[in-house]
């Protein structure tokens, strides 16, 4: 399976890049919305896409609801991964098409957990 | 602690939110993203001269910063523990300024959930401390990781109501090393 | 640090015996850090006080605890889902079309340390059923006074509610508290939560029709898994079923239980007759 892990920081797409590897993704990364458009518009089509949300250019809301207007994207799982954590917002990321949401601080565990409500464990998927 | 907002109606933090939660965030962070033995330990220690802060802004019925500042060794030892594995050979000023920007954005955030909201978070700021606007409206943890002072410091942006005296003596006073 | 290193050694043979997870040495930071709270609810001063006290009386609950304590980081909500699926898709229609509209159905979660089971199953039931909090009792017992209280309390914290709890589901029957998370007193109102040590006389509750008691009989020797297992099936109605663990079954310990396959999970159910 593959991930496109969405965040402006180079220390946290490297965290969360190396769990996801961990659990058996490729992955690629990308520092903020309108890059990850761009890689998706290149071809790159993968199969789980992790969100943050405060980005510069295109913020992670802009990006699921880019990526919930094109039928060609359906397929793909939008998981946010942002230190936003008021009630409100996980409602408006939902609604916005946004399948899953883990909240900064998290634990590849925490990560793995999500990943297995979504059917999405590739070790899981292999069986 | 009172609930009284001021003249203008103004909610100071000490109010919104008390020095255990603060405390409670930044452990969490820490045991979640640095490390499950990770415990920043809640005394005080002196901050060494060349210290390095990041911060995230945060809008809303309570304006203000959530600023972490350390030494520039600590901030260091810090980024090496957050990327584990995954960290440069050498670090430059660029990875750190990134990691510790990023460990202030998950405390901003989280602080700025538990404060009344909705109200929209910052993009990390790194560099030196923005200075504190009114010694009333802040709230300030001191703490040790790995034996080296920390500071977490939630400070209102808005300066205080006019009084009598004046609140702008002390250019250089700064929020996290006062 | 009043942790030995006999005390270490002994904590991870005990650690390797039960969950076989490797504590590397250096660990002793952590196991001070995870077991001071155990010590400290058992009126204990310290680990290494709580290590000699359970060498010298071992004791089934205060094991689990340890074991339990160094193996998780927090409960999580839906991993290992499949007991919980099996209730909306199987368990409950076959109750429901079994049971007259005003009887209630009664739902025990034997070991529910934080809360995390029960308040799942009440969530299960309430997006399952519109009149779930008059239609259903959920009674949740623990050894631990102080897990019985949080199970009461119903408040979580942001890495606990981040541990495999779905995201439409944490907004859905949860409020923020502060830095926590509450759950809806719909819910709470659900859930009734008491003491309650398994391995001696049960006090009288139920009949249940469901009953989950996972991960606890691993603790026992085979003598006191067939007593548990015993007084748990004379506390269920004789249709009702039983989840156990993962890693548990009745096969080999107590055969009046007949074993149901649901989907990925097990189930158990009294044999008729015994």
């Amino acid at each position: 399976m593959r991930a496109l892990v969405i965040d402006d920081s180079r220390a946290m797409r490297r965290i969360v890049s190396s769990a996801l590897e961990g659990f058996g993704y490729e992955t690629r990364q990308a520092g903020h919305g309108r890059e990850a458009l761009d890689v998706l518009q290149e071809g790159y089509a993968p199969d789980l896409c992790t969100i943050d949300w405060n980005m510069p250019v295109m913020d992670g809301l802009q990006f699921v609801s880019a990526v919930r207007a094109n039928p060609a994207w359906r397929a793909l799982t939008l998981m946010m991964v942002t230190s936003e954590s008021e009630q409100g917002q996980i409602v408006r990321a939902l609604a916005a098409g946004a399948h899953e949401y883990v909240i900064k601080p998290f634990t590849a565990d925490a990560l793995r957990d999500k990943l297995a409500l979504l059917g999405m464990l590739p070790e899981e998927a292999v069986l | 602690m009172t609930l009284a907002p001021d003249v203008a109606g103004r909610l100071a933090i000490p109010s919104l939110i008390d020095e255990a939660t603060v405390e409670a965030i930044a452990g969490e962070a820490w045991i979640a993203l640095v490390g499950e033995d990770e415990v920043l330990v809640p005394l005080p220690g002196d901050l060494p001269e060349d210290t390095l802060s990041a911060w995230v802004d945060v809008v809303g019925p309570w304006t203000g910063s959530v600023v972490l500042t350390t030494g520039r060794q600590t901030a260091a030892e810090l980024t090496r523990a957050l990327l584990a594995e995954a960290a440069p050979e050498l670090l430059d000023h660029e990875d750190v300024a990134d990691a510790f920007g990023e460990i202030a954005n998950v405390v901003g955030g989280n602080v700025k959930a538990a404060l009344p909201g909705p109200s929209t978070l910052g993009l990390p700021e790194v560099g030196p401390a923005p200075a504190v606007r009114n010694p009333e409206d802040v709230c300030r943890i001191e703490v040790l990781w790995r034996g080296q002072p920390l500071v977490v410091s939630v400070q209102g942006a808005l300066p205080s109501l006019p009084v009598p005296h004046d609140q702008h003596q002390h250019p250089h006073q700064n929020g996290a090393s006062q | 640090m009043t942790l030995t290193t006999t005390s270490f050694d002994w904590v991870r043979q005990l650690v390797h015996r039960e969950s076989a997870i490797v504590l590397a040495p250096g660990k002793e930071y952590l196991v001070e850090a995870r077991l001071l709270p155990i010590a400290r609810s058992m009126g204990l001063p310290d680990v290494g006080q709580l290590v000699d006290s359970v060498r010298t009386r071992p004791s089934p609950e205060s094991t689990r605890r340890i074991v339990e304590a160094l193996t998780t980081n927090e409960t999580s909500w839906f991993r290992d889902g499949d007991p919980f699926t099996a209730l909306t898709s199987t368990v409950l229609p076959s109750l429901l079309s079994g049971r007259g509209p005003a009887e209630r159905l009664q739902i025990w979660s034997a070991a529910c340390s934080s809360g995390q089971e029960p308040y799942t199953i009440a969530m299960l039931l309430e997006d399952a059923m519109p009149n779930a909090s008059t239609r259903v009792a959920i009674t949740a017992t623990d050894l631990s006074r102080e897990m019985v209280e949080r199970t009461r309390a119903g408040r979580f914290s942001q890495l606990e509610v981040n541990r495999g709890l779905p995201a439409a589901m944490l907004v859905r029957h949860f409020t923020r508290a502060g830095t926590e998370w509450q759950v809806s007193p719909s819910l709470r109102r659900m859930v009734t939560a008491s003491e309650c040590n398994l391995a001696a006389p049960l006090p009288r509750m139920g009949p249940f029709d469901v009953v989950y008691l996972r991960n606890v009989l691993i603790y026992f020797d085979l003598p006191t898994k067939q007593a548990i297992l015993r007084r748990v099936r004379a506390l269920m109605r004789p249709d009702g079923w039983l989840f156990l663990g993962a890693a548990e079954t009745t096969l080999g310990v107590d055969d009046s239980w007949e074993r149901v396959v649901i989907g990925r999970s097990s189930a158990y159910r009294p044999l008729k007759g015994n």
